[in-house]
């Protein structure tokens, strides 16, 4: 194993799979003749994201042991009145914790899709994809500058774009890629600007740079206002990280997303594009650091998003979509945690999720395959007999979810919420108790969805419209389910271990070691959240023991209990709550009128406009009255002028008199 | 005879023996010779490249030599970095018109071909010359064959567009030319550019010169308001037309004012930057929403030109290197992406024979490598990293914001409109279902439609990957031009 | 008084008088209906009267005879040597068109040119008053004659007829004018006219007065508005060769005489005479350009597009003394000069065109009967093309050179009110534009309405070939000619 970080090394781990995607993409598509079959495309591909992974755990392994770091660049890019613009690397322990998540993650979801495309035209298209997506996100999370951050941030969103849309023969999958992609350009409008801002009064975009720089920053003001620079800076990345970390009100493509294929909604969706906001913002610590106005920000902003999107989980019925939008409330969690200051918290929480969220998603696929791609929890039930793996592991993932001691996403979660109570900002009360709130939630909509699916009567031969995602139902409705082949169990199995056991081994050195030194800055003055976290924390044991004591947990078991009942003890009861409670329950069935707000004003309004500047402005005004109007008074003017030539001698003999006449007058006798 | 000379004369020579010989008996032949024609008018561009000296911003490459001794007009030729790659990027489209045009253009072969090659040779003469009145004829007579190639090869309503487009652009021009004789006499009997540059105006006159160039360069680019004839001539032109219109034509304006209003005039500049600005921005902004709305996919991407290039203009008067160099760099990416796109929507045209998003839909189920291009170029007209769309305007964006957050502001919505009408149009025109029989029956494209497309893609990627080679080229010159402009002329 | 040197100095002229005549009772032998002996003939003489006053102009020499009535100068020469050219190609271009409208059975038409030539020549060479008249009258008499040469022809007779009495009252104008003139200075040589005139002795609102007539006849001569008016329809009416004739090289002369009378008779009163002019120019750029858009008939619209480039002229001329400096006066005539030339030549291709599509019974002037001419023969639609860009103005073009040089001689003084006007001629020929352009437009847009292929002997598909090309090689190389008009001008102010 290589003990220190040779840049070959580093710049194979996101060209591993950029090979596999155009191998895939190219030649074992339509475009490229299809020259090379299935096996070829997807051992490719898998392989090069299997060479990413092990390079990543090489690195991290450096990056641990002997605490070996990297800093260099690759290529110029362009060099333009003295800005450098720069392709290069920055590994320390974030970077390499990131680079192995996204490329652990992504092999399972390699393999997991041998499986789940297997009926797809598109499969070799599928597999160049995501290897594609590999390799941006791995030079997202690998950059060292602000430009290749950019980079990478944007061609996330483009295969999101492609992958969300993969089905395109389905029109909701089209609107929901573009709407996602809209959405994303709404946030980095944002993010641009606060990278145009930090370039210009820096003068860099690398990051060691720029944060050598930040002290100066500290006390100008954005000219022309009385706003401090350093929070209008923070608050657009931050706006940037809202739209690709799906922070409310740009959450709202997040839930429209999931049309596309299951696999990238784990890896996507869940895992790791999506939390590419939480890992800015954390690359960014110490320019947050500076600025209270902004961490209050985010602090509102993740709260909104954890309680409010976790309640629009309890009513979903498409089991994605329940996935979903507790992916929304977790990213939620993630983004208090930064505006605590608890950065390290945030992406240790970013990494438990990344885990069991991608095993819930897989889960979910592999459930979805099992009853013949239906998607409606309320035609499922009791599936735990025919597909048990499917079963264990869901039902891990969701216990890590919920915050179950001893499981990883207990760990990061209830430190979460420690972090925040401890944080001493204004906004932090109501983000405490949204977060705590968020527990209950959670817990609730997680076993809601549960239950349905592995527990109860068996329903799935009972659904009344069986509907076919995207019509490749090679065996009819009425089967029975089965469980899924092992290239889908096993990395379900795969993400299953860490599940358990990664926030039990690693909160240690990630929270209160030295694995974040020089990667994560807080201003220990200011912000005490960690410190205190720091204080109270004597191993992950006696945490977890502790847990047990704590509101949190209770919160979590209330929510598990009422689920119980209510879809165990007594199923028909849900039915007369949503009665009694119509209103709210129409408020969470439009998700709180978002997407009717968009639709319904703010598209028309922008065609409205568009059509008002076009007719009016273009075609009436400039075209109708300046161009063609003055060109038709000049045929006017002509016309008359020709009327002059009568063709009548006279006429013609007194013009030319007239004509002396008046040079006469003016000449001789006026002068 | 020097190597501007040749690729002068090189395209217009090859087009005069079309005109001349050409018959529509033997059209292949004539097609062939075109060809010929326009790759060894790019092959004497390439030694441009290879000894270009990039540490120097003065002229290189020169060649003078009297032309109307009663005017002291001269025959000077000269590139620096600034116009180095429109000198290429001339030679270069050219070829891809050429291919393209190949089957689709089968009446008077080879007045097309000959119009085009004449067409190219006169532009690459624009960026080179290095004298008032050379320029001035060269960027006039640009006018005659696109006004045929419009008129003769255009679609239905193209006689509206040919007259719209000469006599607008011709309202500018002539504005020009009063200016240029002003300078003249203003410099005891010159018209060398250098000596204008060095040449102290009083403050009024500069006003009056200024806008005179703008009127001239406004129209050309176009700007907001002057901007409207271009959508109705982009809509009537043939694919090839529209390809070198967007590609070059329109970057004649915007080299104009490098040439002449930022250094003949430069307290005026700055005294009227404001209103530059607020033009190009409302390039940006309100074409952008009226790019929204369109139906017809030329008509959009028009538009979405219109747009691009407020951001050349914002960039060249925000005044620092970033700005205009990403402004340039704007034209250059812009060229390649928009001649893809027109050249996209024309083979999709010369299938259907309709450029209405509404008569399409469902094109990637039939079409599954052109699609893949259309994707491309789509995506690089949104502006992209990556891709060339992207370079140009994140720095001109960066510019901006130095200068002032709110103008950055305003520019970066570009991101959001450039999105919006792209993708609206790549939604509806190639994804989805198959929508009729029409698109059904769709042929994907064939070898030669994939090379040209290829050319293209192969130039915006590496522009959007590695745009160092371009940005070195015009560092200095740049920097020189910034230099100059800060220098008050006021006597 | 009268001594053989006087001879030597004119015998281009009287060589073309005799030739005159000698065609004139050779051709009562000729039989053949198209007179190709007397065509040849005429064609031979004018080459040699060309050649020797190419020769006369190359020695840069200035001669003056008969006691100085006649002037024999370089910028003379050469304006009678492009006149003479432009008659033989008018006569190559038109022998056909002529000949199928049985305008040959006698040769008139080739003896009556001549001897409008010879009017020319002593307008041309005339420096002195009843000269200059004497010159005028022989070229309009013989016009007034060859425009009704087609006695059958309803139209040819109305515009002879109007042209005739017109013209008259033009003649009368000016005769009038000079006869105040004469009366104020006492001479009818205008040297002695401008001595007295600088001598300052003479009332200067007598001389106005006479001026002020002097202006208008020459305005009619060279058509200008409020002057203009017998162009149209005479370029409508007459035969098309006809209307060359009259429309090609007497604006030759006619430019000459303005410098003659004008220039070297009256420049002290520059001042009055450039006002006048100005107004004159307004006029015609804003009604010969805004007329021209209504036409359907392109003799009719070139009838209309001469009225407003002869107000370009016109702007060279007024722009030579700049209030009392007459340094740069010679930029300006120059200027005009190179303008008068390079039109001329620009009008014998677009008539030769006209003539040329013109069939047996079919006049082919209406602009629609250009329909895709393009497709029928891309030479001639060529030609004509290169035509109209260049009476458009659009480099390369010859025409813009000629626009070039007149702008920047009225923009010299740079004031305000010089390049006001400045930006009111090229505005106007910016309006101008469109109708070159529609013409271009139905030739190479439009559907051809007949597919009958164009036919025309090697000589004209030679010369005209040639007109056209020049049109376009003296745009990219115009130094020589431009030269060649400042330095007659030059040597004509200074002698």
């Amino acid at each position: 194993m290589s003990q220190t970080l040779s840049t070959a090394m580093l710049l194979t781990v996101p060209m591993a799979p950029l090979v596999g995607a155009i191998g895939a993409g190219i030649l074992g598509t339509k475009f490229g003749g299809n020259v090379i079959g299935r096996a070829t495309s997807h051992s490719l591909a898998i392989l090069g994201v299997l060479i990413a992974f092990i390079l990543s755990a090489m690195t991290l392994q450096s990056v641990v042991v002997d605490g070996a770091r990297f800093n260099e660049t690759i290529y110029n890019w362009m060099v333009v009145g003295g800005l450098k613009m720069e392709i290069g690397f920055m590994v320390d322990g974030l970077t390499a914790m990131m680079m192995c998540v996204v490329s652990f993650v992504s092999l399972m979801v390699h393999i997991y899709t041998i499986g789940y495309m297997e009926e797809d035209d598109g499969y070799n298209r599928f597999f160049a994809y995501i290897s594609l997506f590999t390799f941006s996100m791995l030079m997202l999370v690998m950059s060292n500058n602000m430009l290749q951050l950019f980079f990478g941030w944007e061609a996330v969103g483009l295969v999101s774009y492609l992958l969300i849309g993969f089905w395109f023969n389905k029109p909701s999958a089209i609107f929901a890629n573009m709407k996602a992609f809209l959405v994303n350009r709404v946030g980095d409008f944002g993010f641009i600007l606060g990278i145009g801002l930090l370039a210009a009064y820096t003068g860099t975009l690398n990051y060691t740079e720029t944060f050598a720089k930040v002290g100066e920053l500290a006390s100008i003001t954005l000219p022309g206002t009385d706003w401090m620079l350093i929070s209008v800076i923070c608050i657009c990345l931050f706006i940037g990280a809202m739209g690709k970390s799906a922070q409310f009100p740009l959450h709202v493509w997040l839930p429209d997303s999931m049309e596309g294929p299951t696999p990238i909604s784990a890896l996507i969706h869940a895992a790791t594009m999506v939390t590419a906001g939480i890992f800015m913002v954390a690359r960014m610590s110490p320019l947050f650091e500076l600025s209270e106005t902004a961490l209050n920000f985010v602090l509102v902003i993740g709260g909104i998003t954890a309680l409010f999107m976790g309640f629009l989980g309890i009513i979903q019925n498409d089991i994605k979509r329940v996935v979903a939008y507790s992916t929304l409330s977790q990213l939620g969690y993630m983004t208090v945690a930064l505006g605590a200051s608890a950065y390290s918290v945030a992406v240790f929480h970013l990494m438990t999720h990344a885990f069991f969220k991608a095993l819930l998603f897989l889960a979910a696929g592999s459930v979805i395959m099992g009853v013949h791609h239906n998607q409606d929890i309320r035609w499922m039930g009791g599936l735990r007999k025919y597909m048990p793996i499917t079963w264990i592991t869901s039902l891990v993932g969701s216990l890590a979810l919920i915050g179950t001691p001893f499981f990883s996403g207990f760990y990061s979660k209830d430190s979460i919420i420690e972090a925040v109570h401890a944080s001493a900002l204004p906004a932090a009360g109501f983000a405490y108790f949204a977060v705590l709130a968020g527990v209950f939630v959670t817990a609730f909509y997680s076993f809601r969805l549960y239950f349905l699916v592995f527990h109860g009567k068996e329903r799935f031969d009972q659904n009344p419209d069986a509907h076919h995602g995207h019509g490749h139902d090679a065996h009819g409705g009425q089967h029975k389910p089965h469980e899924s082949p092992w290239v889908v169990t096993v990395p379900l199995v795969l993400l299953a271990i860490p599940s358990i056991l990664i926030g039990y081994m690693t909160i240690g050195p990630m929270l209160f070691g030295e694995f974040f030194n020089g990667s994560i800055f807080v201003n220990p003055e200011l912000h005490k959240a960690m410190e205190l976290l720091h204080e109270e924390f004597h191993g992950p044991v006696q945490m977890a023991l502790h847990g047990l004591t704590t509101a949190p947990f209770w919160l979590a078991l209330a929510g598990v209990a009422l689920s119980y009942y209510m879809y165990m003890v007594n199923p028909a009861l849900p039915a007369t709550i949503q009665r009694t409670f119509k209103p709210i329950h129409t408020l969470l069935e439009n998700k709180y009128y978002m997407d009717w707000f968009n639709e319904n004003i703010v598209a028309p309004t922008a065609r409205g406009l568009g059509v008002a500047l076009w007719k009016g402005g273009d075609q009436a005004v400039i075209d109708g009255a300046v161009v063609n109007g003055s060109w038709r008074i000049v045929g006017l003017i002509s016309g008359v002028v020709r009327k002059v030539q009568t063709g009548y001698l006279y006429d013609y003999a007194l013009t030319m008199v007239l004509g002396i006449f008046v040079l006469m007058t003016y000449f001789v006798w006026l002068k | 005879m020097g190597l501007l000379s040749l690729a002068i004369w090189t395209p217009v020579l090859f087009g005069v023996v079309l005109l001349a010989l050409g018959r529509d008996d033997q059209a292949q032949a004539v097609r062939w010779i075109a060809l010929i024609g326009a790759v060894v008018s790019l092959l004497v561009t390439v030694p441009l490249y290879t000894q270009f000296d990039v540490s120097t911003a003065a002229m290189q490459f020169t060649e003078l030599s009297p032309w109307i001794e009663r005017f002291h007009v001269n025959y000077h030729l000269g590139i620096d970095g600034i116009s180095l790659w429109f000198v290429l990027l001339t030679a270069f489209i050219n070829v891809v018109v050429v291919i393209a045009g190949w089957e689709v253009i089968t009446s008077r072969v080879n007045q097309y071909m000959g119009a085009f090659l004449i067409l190219s040779g006169l532009m690459i003469g624009v960026f080179c010359a290095l004298d008032g009145m050379l320029f001035y004829v060269f960027f006039e007579a640009t006018l005659i064959p696109m006004y045929l190639i419009i008129g003769v090869w255009g679609g239905p309503n193209k006689i509206y567009a040919a007259f719209k487009f000469f006599l607008y652009t011709l309202l500018g021009s002539l504005l020009m030319l009063v200016a240029l004789i002003y300078l003249y006499l203003a410099s005891n009997g010159s018209f060398d550019l250098v000596v204008w540059q060095k040449m102290p105006l009083a403050a009024n006159v500069q006003s009056l010169l200024f806008f005179a160039f703008l009127a001239a360069f406004a129209v050309k680019v176009p700007m907001w308001p002057v901007h409207t004839w271009l959508p109705d001539v982009h809509v009537e032109a043939p694919t090839g037309g529209s390809a070198v219109l967007a590609a070059i034509m329109l970057k004649l304006g915007a080299y104009g004012f490098l040439r002449f209003s930022l250094p003949i005039t430069p307290d005026a500049s700055h005294e009227w930057a404001g209103l530059m600005i607020g033009l190009s921005l409302a390039a940006v902004i309100y074409v952008g929403l009226v790019t929204m709305v369109q139906k017809d996919m030329k008509k959009l991407v028009a538009y979405s030109s219109v747009a691009h290039m407020g951001f050349v203009t914002l960039g060249f008067f925000i005044f620092n290197s970033l700005g205009v160099a990403g402004g340039i760099v704007q034209m250059i990416s812009h060229g390649f992406v928009s001649a893809a796109m027109f050249l996209a929507i024309g083979v999709l045209y010369d299938r259907m024979h309709s450029r209405e998003i509404a008569s399409y839909g469902g094109v990637v189920n039939t079409m599954p490598k052109f699609a893949a291009f259309a994707m491309l170029f789509a995506m690089a007209n949104c502006g992209l990293p990556g891709t060339a769309g992207f370079v140009g305007e994140w720095m001109v964006i960066l510019g901006a914001v130095k200068v002032n957050f709110w103008v950055g502001f305003a520019a970066a919505s570009a991101l959001i409109f450039g999105a919006a009408y792209t993708l609206w149009m790549v939604k509806r025109v190639y994804l989805g279902p198959v929508t009729n029989e029409k698109v059904k029956n769709l042929k994907d494209i064939n070898a030669r439609e994939f090379f040209f497309l290829s050319l293209l893609a192969i130039a915006v990627l590496y522009l959007g990957l590695y745009p160092k080679p371009f940005t070195d080229v015009m560092d200095v010159s740049v920097t020189e031009l910034l230099k100059h402009v800060a220098i008050s002329k006021l006597p | 008084m009268i001594d053989k040197l006087s001879f030597v100095t004119v015998y281009p002229e009287v060589i073309l008088l005799v030739m005159a005549c000698v065609i004139a009772l050779f051709d009562l032998a000729v039989k053949s209906s198209g007179r190709t002996a007397t065509y040849i003939l005429t064609l031979l003489t004018l080459a040699v009267v060309a050649w020797m006053q190419a020769s006369d102009a190359s020695t840069g020499q200035t001669h003056y005879a008969f006691g100085k009535m006649v002037v024999s100068d370089p910028m003379g020469n050469w304006l009678k040597c492009f006149a003479t050219l432009a008659l033989m190609v008018t006569l190559v271009y038109g022998r056909a068109y002529a000949a199928a409208r049985d305008m040959l059975r006698g040769g008139e038409l080739f003896i009556l040119s001549l001897f409008a030539l010879l009017g020319m020549f002593v307008m041309i060479s005339g420096s002195n008053f009843l000269v200059i008249y004497m010159g005028i009258e022989l070229l309009t008499l013989s016009s007034y004659a060859m425009v009704a040469l087609r006695r059958d022809h309803a139209a040819s007779i109305e515009a002879a007829m109007k042209y005739f009495v017109l013209g008259a009252l033009a003649s009368g104008f000016l005769l009038y004018g000079m006869s105040m003139l004469y009366g104020a200075t006492g001479s009818l040589d205008l040297q002695e006219v401008l001595k007295a005139i600088q001598s300052g002795q003479v009332k200067h609102q007598v001389l106005v007065f006479g001026l002020v007539f002097i202006v208008a006849g020459l305005a009619f001569k060279l058509g200008v508005v409020p002057f203009h008016m017998w162009i149209p329809d005479v370029y409508q009416g007459a035969p098309t060769v006809v209307a060359l004739m009259v429309g090609g090289a007497p604006k030759l002369a006619a430019f000459a005489v303005v410098m003659r009378l004008l220039v070297e008779g009256m420049l002290p009163l520059a001042l009055d005479w450039q006002q006048m002019l100005t107004l004159l120019a307004i006029g015609s750029l804003a009604v010969g350009n805004l007329a021209a858009i209504a036409q359907t008939n392109l003799k009719r619209m070139l009838a209309f597009s001469t009225i407003s480039h002869m107000g370009f002229v016109l702007v060279g001329l007024l722009s030579g003394v700049v209030n009392t400096d007459t340094s740069a006066v010679g930029n300006g005539y120059s200027s005009s000069m190179f303008y008068v030339v390079t039109y001329v030549l620009t009008t014998l291709a677009s008539f030769g065109v006209i003539l040329l599509l013109s069939r047996e019974g079919f006049e082919s002037e209406e602009i629609a009967d250009f329909a895709g001419l393009n497709q029928r023969s891309p030479l001639y639609a060529g030609v004509m093309a290169l035509c109209m860009f260049s009476l458009a103005g659009i480099p390369p073009m010859v025409g813009f050179y000629a626009k070039l040089a007149v702008l920047q001689a009225l923009i010299a003084p740079g004031d305000a009110w010089h390049i006001g006007l400045a930006v009111y001629a090229v505005m106007m020929s910016l309006i101008g534009a469109f109708y070159y352009l529609r013409v271009v437009k139905v030739m190479y847009f439009d559907a051809p309405v007949s597919s009958a292929c164009v036919t025309a002997g090697m000589d004209v598909r030679a010369v005209l070939s040639l007109n056209g090309a020049l049109l376009l090689l003296v745009g990219l190389l115009p130094g020589g000619l431009m030269a060649l008009c400042a330095d007659a001008i030059v040597k004509m102010l200074a002698s």
